[in-house]
């Protein structure tokens, strides 16, 4: 058991920021990595050659943000930020390949089957 | 034919109190147990055991290749070999009883040269094809050569003479012979005239001439043949069928129940690569010892043909076509819809597991029907299937060897359930056993008193006037075992009172103990304990005279229910495993799993609740049973309250809570209450006069009993071999 | 003439009127990809033509117009092995020249089948490890 004295340095510690001190910080940095990522998209899809278009690409870097919309701790939006600048700068120096691009761009997989019967139905255990 | 000796029985009689199974009643006081030490451990033991067991009880394995536990003792092989202090040579420890103060040296210098040098010799005429033998790998020579064996060899062919070479026999089509492997350790020779009761085997010439054969060349006539490939130290006897198909390590091994008679033999399940090689037995003191008969053994090549894999629809043109689940399920369900009450019924074979019993009492329930039944037949007048003391065999298989007499009744154990004979051949051998007949004269490998072929017989004993009612009467530990085929007939429910009015006039006397059961019944197939435990009907005249819509078929195989037994137009489902008589008629096929393909309970004829375990999935889309069941409820709209394993189990314990007491003995009670409500039937009818019939009488009817083993090449070939064995003048 | 690249016309002509017209010739332009102009050599019992012409250089000078009932659908296979040692350079001397010799084993040239119907399909040849129930056809029971 820690100490009380432990207990309240832990709960009024001072959270270490990452990169932001406040959410418009944050937000800044968010939308300033989405501009960077959507000016780079029409060169991306040409140095690739996918078979994709710009705006189809530009709609998944929409879903990809998205994905992230409910994210509010300010150190979790800067390292998802650190995260999504990492991903900019392999792509935009070609050290991903074609099918590191397309991975975005993935079938959704099928979900595995719940239920009895339909477990059944599908052969699974 | 044969017996021991007195003094032989008296010596067995004391060995068996040794090892703690078959304790014999009744005998005196122990005697003072012997002190011996083994390699300077000291340890106590009964007098008369040998040394070999008592260096087992200090721990210490000795080698040996003509010793068996169950057999008896040859000591020709002189692997055992020890030395013993005072001794002036080395003593074979398999045939030497301990004496007091005996100082055994498992372990010294002497007792390794006298093994090595056994070694040695048995090595100069075995030869060194290990890698083109099938024992390779588990292998009693090779293992033993390795630990125990010199590591070189002074052999050398200095006159060019070659090795020994002997011819192989032909022995069937079930035991491959390359007897230039064999050691003459005389294991097969013993097994066959000792537990098969088949005395075809036996040594021609001696010294280095000598030779294990059968004399004449000649089938193994026996239904337990198979046992003589586990005994063989060597490969010298190995499958036939497994012959150059895989290694000991290659496999996995599932330990799993055989559902090939009702004993419910525990059996080992070796797998590769989702296909099951080959089926041997496990040891189990209380069912099967540690032999398997040979349709358990062998039968197992009939899991991979004639199996249903897809799941069928009958398409207008009346022909069974493949479909997928989902369409077959719905199939089903349209026909099962308008059916209600009377208008569905379900029929019962002989190879169901209990959770699948279960799922359908569930459902049929569910869709107000209670018309639900099993092949076989069993007399419900009386307390029927009330009472489970009425359909089991009470007195276990193991309490066989304790009895002093036993009479039979419309049975043929040997072929109903060889692992049964064993036992009475054991008990007469070791126990002196007396044993009477009723029904068809057969051989059963032991001598009987044939006391009559007619149910009239059954009467005469009854009221005292035959010769063997005597013996009956001063019988301390009487043992009455009615064959279910007895119980087929129409007076089959005068046939079983008759026999419990008999068992309760036994009682009468007081000379019989009280926890002694005297009525035993044997069933013929795997399913049936459970299935009645469950609550199902034993027959199927309730089918008949319902004339129902719908029929639900689990595995039913013997042809019992016709379609004109049905109402017109009406609508069969078959689900099972194989295609056989039952997927013949049905106007849709849903395939099920084997007993080695699915985790299932099966209870045995004695009430022992054992399951199985999955060995290889199901072949194709075959699923389990009870799930088929469980997804044809929920599309029906009635769904059943169990998604996995335990929870059906667990349902399956509410209706019958034995089911689920795993390799336990749920004994059954209300053995007075039985026979008063079997005075009942009494009056309801008489006994005919056609005599007790059997269907298994002859070993060439032995092999093909069920749907598996009618699939089964190798069983065919069995009864082939055994039809031109009789042609043949030996 | 040469110096204001007429040569170059006339030539166009010349090889226009050998092939037949305007019409053929952009036929062939259209089959072949190039408008040749050669002395036939040969032609082969399937219908296929050799030419050969020295003005071109080596590696060009030999061609084959294939049959032209294949329209499009024509490929390297079709040339049977008499005349695939002239066409690929391995000898001067055409089978008109030098016919190949003649053994009774040598059987019909057969061209690729790959990408049609009658292409190979690789097939096991192991049995199936469960053999499945096949329901009697018709069998005597009622409906």
């Amino acid at each position: 058991m820690a100490s009380p004295g432990a207990i309240i340095k832990s709960t009024t510690r001072q959270v270490k920021p990452l990169l932001s001190l406040d959410k418009s910080e944050a937000r800044r940095r968010v939308l300033n990595l989405y501009k960077a990522w959507y000016r780079q998209i029409p060169y991306v899809v040409m140095d690739y050659d996918i078979p994709k278009t710009v705006p189809d690409c530009r709609k998944k870097l929409r879903e990809e943000f998205d994905k992230n919309r409910h994210v509010q701790d300010i150190r979790v939006v800067d390292m998802l930020v650190i995260k999504g600048q990492m991903e900019l700068k392999e792509t935009v120096e070609i050290w991903k390949q074609k099918g590191h691009i397309m991975n975005y761009f993935k079938e959704t997989i099928e979900p595995k089957p719940q239920g009895f019967l339909s477990k059944f139905l599908a052969g699974h255990e | 034919m044969m017996r021991l000796p007195v003094h032989r029985v008296l010596q067995k009689a004391v060995r068996h109190g040794v090892s703690g199974n078959g304790a014999v009643r009744g005998l005196a006081a122990a005697p003072e147990k012997v002190e011996v030490f083994i390699d300077d451990k000291r340890v106590l033991v009964e007098p008369g055991t040998t040394v070999l067991q008592a260096a087992a009880v200090a721990g210490v394995e000795i080698p040996r290749f003509c010793y068996h536990d169950r057999l008896s003792i040859a000591g020709n092989c002189r692997m055992c070999l020890v030395e013993v202090e005072k001794s002036l040579k080395p003593v074979a420890s398999c045939a030497m009883p301990v004496m007091k103060g005996m100082r055994v040296k498992t372990n010294s210098e002497a007792t390794r040269k006298a093994r090595e040098g056994v070694m040695e010799f048995l090595l100069i005429n075995h030869p060194l094809d290990c890698p083109i033998c099938d024992q390779g790998g588990e292998c009693d020579l090779q293992d033993q050569s390795m630990t125990f064996g010199s590591d070189k060899s002074r052999f050398t062919d200095i006159h060019f003479s070659g090795k020994r070479a002997v011819e192989d026999k032909n022995i069937g089509p079930l035991v491959k012979t390359i007897m230039t492997r064999c050691i003459h350790c005389t294991r097969c020779i013993r097994f066959a005239s000792e537990v098969a009761g088949v005395d075809d085997m036996g040594t021609t010439g001696r010294g280095s001439d000598m030779q294990v054969g059968t004399y004449v060349e000649k089938m193994l006539m026996s239904e337990l043949s198979g046992n003589i490939i586990d005994l063989c130290p060597v490969g010298a006897l190995t499958s036939k069928p497994y012959a150059f198909t895989a290694r000991p390590w290659e496999t996995r091994a599932t330990e799993s129940i055989d559902v090939m008679d009702a004993l419910g033999s525990n059996i080992v399940v070796s797998t590769r690569t989702g296909e099951v090689l080959r089926i041997l037995p496990r040891m189990n003191d209380e069912i099967n010892e540690e032999w398997i008969a040979d349709k358990s053994r062998f039968s197992c090549d009939g899991l991979k043909r004639q199996r249903l894999t897809l799941p069928m629809l009958k398409n207008q043109n009346g022909e069974l076509t493949p479909v997928e689940w989902e369409d077959a399920l719905v199939g089903v369900a349209q026909a099962l819809k308008s059916a209600r009450g009377n208008q569905v019924a379900a029929i019962a074979g002989g190879l169901a597991d209990a959770e699948a019993l279960t799922a359908i009492k569930d459902l049929l329930n569910r869709l107000d029907s209670e018309l639900l039944c099993t092949e076989e037949i069993f007399p419900l007048d009386g307390s029927g299937t009330d009472l489970r003391s009425n359909y089991l065999l009470n007195s276990k298989i193991a309490g066989i060897e304790e009895a002093d007499l036993v009479l039979l009744v419309g049975t043929n154990p040997r072929f109903e359930a060889p692992l049964l004979n064993t036992r009475l051949r054991k008990s007469w051998i070791n126990n002196e056993l007396n044993v009477g007949l009723i029904g068809p004269k057969v051989d059963l490998t032991y001598s009987y008193e044939h006391v009559g072929s007619g149910p009239d017989s059954l009467n005469a004993v009854l009221e005292g006037k035959h010769a063997f009612s005597k013996q009956l009467q001063n019988a301390k530990r009487p043992i009455i075992i009615v064959g279910s085929t007895a119980l087929q007939r129409a007076d089959g429910a005068v046939v079983l009172a008759k026999i419990q009015k008999l068992c309760s006039t036994l009682r009468a006397k007081g000379s019989i103990d009280q926890d002694w059961r005297v009525l035993n019944v044997l069933h013929r197939v795997a399913s049936q304990v459970a299935a009645l435990d469950l609550g199902y009907a034993p027959g199927a005249q309730k089918i008949r005279d319902a004339k129902p819509k719908v029929l639900f078929m689990l595995g039913a195989d013997e042809g019992v229910i016709k379609r004109e037994d049905l109402a017109p137009g009406s609508f069969i489902i078959y689900q099972g495993h194989h295609g056989d008589k039952g997927a013949e008629i049905a106007d849709a096929v849903l395939p099920g799993a084997a007993y080695t393909e699915k985790q299932a309970t099966y209870v045995n004829t004695e009430g022992r609740a054992q399951q199985t375990i999955v060995a290889v999935t199901a072949p194709g889309m075959a699923r389990e049973d009870w799930k088929i069941v469980r997804a044809l409820s929920e599309i029906l709209g009635i769904k059943l309250p169990y998604d996995n394993l335990n929870e059906i189990r667990r349902r399956m314990g509410e209706i019958a809570p034995n089911l689920t007491r795993y390799g336990d003995v749920e004994d059954a009670n209300y053995f007075t209450q039985a026979a008063q409500l079997a005075d009942l039937a009494l009056g309801k009818g008489s006994l005919t006069t056609d005599p007790l019939d059997v269907p298994l009488k002859e070993l060439e009817d032995y092999y093909m009993t069920n749907s598996i083993s009618r699939a089964s090449p190798t069983m065919a070939k069995c009864i082939q071999s055994v039809r031109k064995q009789r042609q043949s003048k030996y | 003439m040469s110096f204001v690249g007429l040569d170059k016309v006339a030539k166009l002509f010349q090889i226009v009127r050998a092939n037949g017209g305007v019409m053929r010739s952009l036929r062939k332009l259209y089959m072949q990809d190039e408008l040749k102009i050669g002395t036939l050599i040969g032609s082969d019992k399937y219908g296929n033509k050799y030419f050969e012409n020295n003005e071109y250089f080596y590696g060009r000078n030999r061609w084959v117009e294939y049959n032209p009932k294949h329209n499009l659908e024509y490929d390297g296979s079709m040339v049977p092995a008499e005349w695939f040692g002239w066409l690929h350079y391995k000898t001067d001397s055409p089978p008109t020249v030098k016919p190949p010799v003649q053994y009774k084993w040598i059987s019909d040239h057969t061209d690729n089948k790959s990408g049609t119907p009658d292409q190979y399909v690789p097939f096991t040849t192991t049995p199936p490890k469960i053999q499945s129930w096949v329901p009697p056809k018709k069998s005597g029971s009622s409906n």
